[in-house]
């Protein structure tokens, strides 16, 4: 059982905090790195190469479908899933087409830690 | 008032809504885990002027904070969840939990009702957006504090100075059980979006009804 790294990906610092706080008390000595754009979240996936993305879909600039996008592209093995408000269903098929995961907020624990999978430490 | 929608399109919006904020509710009940009542949604075509005299007169005159969206598609205008200013860190504190200090706690108020707005307001309207099987484009959520005018005024409907052409308010109170916290959850829309959404409301009755 390793250590991991997980990367959240959302504008809002308060949801970051919320999803931080999960990853923090299920997955003791995880380490989670944070960005509040997709721009930003693409950098960091460049340089700290994680294992887990969790990605927020409305965000200014690029927007979490296109991050995913790029993320795929720049690291094929890295698992991503998107986390978002917005339920709809042309945005579930866009995460199913892409092989991203599709979490939706208010972020439910038991999913999370199942996109996280059986690596605790 | 005039009405411009029967009595069998006003039972299906009302309808369609109730699922949809619904959804919001549920969002919110596990947000802050507590229990979440919900009035009777109720659809009224007013000036923008007497939507922002009726919000007044629900928020008793006082600041209110709110978050409001922008959404468009098929039909567009202005989603808000509104709370009364006093309970809006009260709110804040049920959703971070008690473990994050006060002086904290007032810096994130703001963001954190953003994040609320953000869940509450997709999650109602992709279940409108899943029900009716057309996609609607929200904005990022903006937050604005003030009395009902000020918080009506910030929406992009009507443009005519709140004395001109009708909109669609559609309204719904809901309140915390346990919590004491309570706040309002409206749609604003110009009446040629209300046209085309009462029209893909009677699509989807229609779609329903045939089985």
């Amino acid at each position: 059982m390793s250590v991991k790294t997980v990367l959240l990906v959302d504008d809002s610092r308060v949801a970051r905090m919320m999803t931080r706080r999960v990853v923090e008390t299920k997955r003791p000595g995880w380490v989670v790195l944070e960005a509040g754009s997709g721009e930003e979240g693409l950098a960091v996936l460049v340089e700290a190469r994680p294992d887990y993305v969790v990605l927020d879909v409305n965000m200014p600039g690029i927007g979490g479908i296109e991050t995913a996008r790029r993320m795929r592209a720049v690291s094929p093995d890295v698992r991503v899933t998107l986390l978002t408000a917005n339920i709809q269903d042309p945005v579930r098929h866009q995460a199913e087409d892409m092989g991203v995961g599709f979490l939706t907020k208010p972020l439910h624990e038991d999913e999370l830690l199942a996109f996280l999978g059986d690596d605790a430490p | 008032m005039i009405d411009f929608i029967g009595e069998t399109e006003r039972d299906a919006v009302t309808e369609l809504l109730n699922i949809a904020i619904g959804h919001a509710a549920a969002s919110l009940s596990q947000l802050v885990e507590d229990e979440v009542h919900l009035s009777v949604p109720f659809v009224d075509f007013l000036t923008p002027a007497q939507a922002a005299t009726r919000l007044e007169q629900e928020t008793q005159g006082a600041d209110s904070v709110a978050v409001r969206q922008h959404f468009r598609g098929h039909f567009q205008g202005d989603i808000l969840l509104i709370f009364p200013e006093k309970r809006s860190l009260d709110l804040v504190r049920h959703m971070l939990g008690d473990e994050v200090p006060l002086d904290q706690l007032t810096e994130l108020e703001q963001e954190a009702l953003l994040e609320v707005g953000n869940i509450i307001l997709n999650a109602c309207l992709g279940s409108l957006a899943n029900q009716l099987h057309t996609p609607v484009e929200g904005s990022l959520p903006t937050y604005v504090r003030g009395r009902g005018a000020r918080i009506l005024d910030a929406c992009t409907i009507g443009g005519t100075g709140g004395q001109g052409e009708m909109v669609m308010f559609l309204h719904v109170d809901f309140s915390l059980l346990k919590k004491d916290v309570h706040g309002y959850l409206a749609f604003v829309m110009d009446i040629l979006s209300a046209k085309h959404f009462v029209e893909a409301v009677q699509a989807y009755v229609a779609a329903q009804l045939a089985g």
